[in-house]
């Protein structure tokens, strides 16, 4: 099995700095040894509580972010320095309501990224046109996004995302503001992606949507990697009663998790 | 050169949408040109309408472009769309490139608005000395603004506090450049560091094409420095380009914290 994600012993560290007279420098660890690798077409779940390093891997991953340590490879290529040679070949959609040119139509936005992402023009036209109706935003495409709901606006997002046809796509809380028509659509697209090759690194806080879609999942806590494996395995080795969903394994995990750091005086396990 | 077309066509229409870009594009050279004209009427100068419309449509101009151009990186974290565009495969110095040019162009119109609100005060003929060596100007103005933006812009990635630094540049580059009156009333010390931003460069030709030039051979060696300086601009920013992009990355300010 081709791997297309390969991350060892990745951290990250934030500097903080405080005072103005006299600074003082605090470092945050968000990431904190991870290694996990994922596979060609497959759909990758990374879950975890808030702050436990979910979206700084993402942005590391997509290029946005510099690991402090370690190695962090995309398609073979390394994310500090081939960022250009990986850039072409993926894309991301990150939750929320940001990340749009809200003074501009949907359609402009995706012709807009279009261009950042050198699709021709005569591509580029088709290519919106054949998103705006894949998320439903066909009859909306011409208004101003700022007269959009969240909804709405999360859609076109995913539609930004798919602009390049991405060989992987990484999505960090892509439910998150989305109805259940919504999230139902995008779990549709998901799992044509994969259909098609595509392979899918997401984050949610849903895990009956991590169950449902996900080929493995990671679980982290703390900037570390607690858990690895397919979401039925995890359920048979963490279960502690007989038809317990992820999320109570997930549960358990995390808490588990927490105690030991807790004995440990807050090391990782 | 497509995307920086597309870059500068969606920024002209970005900024044009904003309320207060349009303040600063049409209010602040109206307001400009009305005090800078009473405060030049009892100057004795015989061509000073055309200093007045060239001071109030400059002024307006730079600050267009500081809180606009450079403002913008502020706008595009807050939005959240600066690490989308950031993220893809086009050069990001391109499409900040693009914004400013975009921008540059359309504050430009700045200087036609102070034109406009000078004829309704005084009805009087502005003469301009040289046409021809003026156009020649205002082109080298859009490269000149636009570099120095540019240059701006660039250092700002670095940090996260674009808005202190924005307002903080605007009036400085007003008095080192000679907008408002000549770099020679300046200390020389000052007059120094005048001399190495290009803008000041650009000022100088303007009023030089203005008044009509009688010698070229101080317009060309006005327009020599101006380019030089430009030129030195735009190596320091290709210089730091790769530094910068690289400790965006180390430094995490792509977004707001």
């Amino acid at each position: 099995m081709m791997k297309v994600v390969e991350v060892k012993e990745l951290q990250r560290d934030f500097d903080k700095k405080t005072g103005i007279l006299r600074k003082k420098k605090e470092r945050i660890t968000a990431v904190k040894g991870l290694s996990f690798s994922v596979n060609k077409g497959e759909i990758f779940g990374l879950l975890g509580q808030n702050g436990a390093g979910k979206t700084t891997t993402i942005k590391m991953l997509i290029t946005l972010l510099a690991p402090t340590s370690g190695t962090c490879k995309v398609l073979g290529k390394d994310v500090y320095k081939d960022a250009n040679d990986i850039r072409k070949k993926i894309n991301f959609i990150f939750g929320g309501e940001l990340g749009v040119y809200r003074r501009l139509s949907a359609r402009d936005n995706l012709l807009y990224f279009a261009g950042l992402y050198k699709l021709p023009d005569s591509v580029a036209e088709t290519k919106v046109q054949e998103l705006l109706e894949l998320v439903n935003l066909s009859k909306d495409a011409d208004r101003l996004v700022e007269t959009y709901s969240k909804g709405m606006i999360q859609r076109l997002q995913i539609a930004r995302g798919l602009i390049n046809d991405p060989e992987i796509i990484f999505m960090d809380e892509p439910t998150i503001g989305l109805d259940p028509i919504g999230a139902q659509m995008l779990h549709n697209i998901i799992l044509g992606l994969k259909e098609k090759g595509c392979t899918v690194l997401l984050t949610t806080h849903y895990m009956y949507e991590a169950d449902e879609l996900c080929d493995r999942v990671a679980i982290m806590n703390h900037g570390e990697l607690i858990a690895l494996d397919t979401p039925a395995n995890m359920k048979s080795k963490y279960s502690l009663n007989k038809d317990q969903s992820l999320e109570e394994v997930y549960i358990q995990l995390i808490q588990y998790n927490e105690s030991n750091r807790e004995g440990k005086g807050g090391e990782g396990v | 050169m497509k995307i920086l077309l597309k870059t500068i066509q969606l920024q002209i229409k970005n900024s044009w949408i904003r309320p207060m870009f349009r303040f600063c594009l049409i209010v602040n050279p109206i307001m400009n040109a009305f005090f800078l004209y009473h405060m030049f009427l009892q100057s004795g100068q015989p061509n000073f309408l055309s200093y007045v419309v060239l001071n109030a449509g400059l002024m307006a101009l730079w600050g267009c472009i500081c809180f606009s151009s450079i403002g913008d990186i502020e706008r595009e974290r807050y939005m959240g769309t600066l690490p989308l565009i950031y993220a893809t495969p086009t050069s990001f110095g391109l499409v900040i490139l693009g914004k400013i040019i975009g921008n540059t162009f359309l504050s430009m119109s700045s200087i036609l608005i102070s034109y406009l609100t000078v004829k309704l005060i005084c009805f009087e003929r502005i003469h301009i000395g040289s046409p021809i060596y003026l156009f020649l100007s205002f082109l080298l103005l859009i490269i000149s603004f636009s570099s120095v933006a540019l240059c701006i812009a660039y250092l700002l990635m670095l940090s996260r506090k674009t808005s202190l630094y924005m307002n903080l540049l605007e009036l400085p580059i007003i008095l080192f450049c000679g907008f408002a009156f000549p770099i020679e009333e300046l200390p020389v010390w000052a007059q120094t560091i005048s001399k190495c931003i290009p803008i000041t460069w650009v000022v100088k030709l303007l009023r030089m094409s203005i008044d009509g030039v009688s010698n070229t051979e101080a317009f060309n060696r006005s327009f020599g420095i101006c380019m030089l300086t430009t030129g030195i601009c735009m190596v320091f920013i290709w210089v730091i380009y790769k530094v910068i992009d690289m400790q965006i990355r180390v430094n995490a300010t792509l977004e707001v914290s």
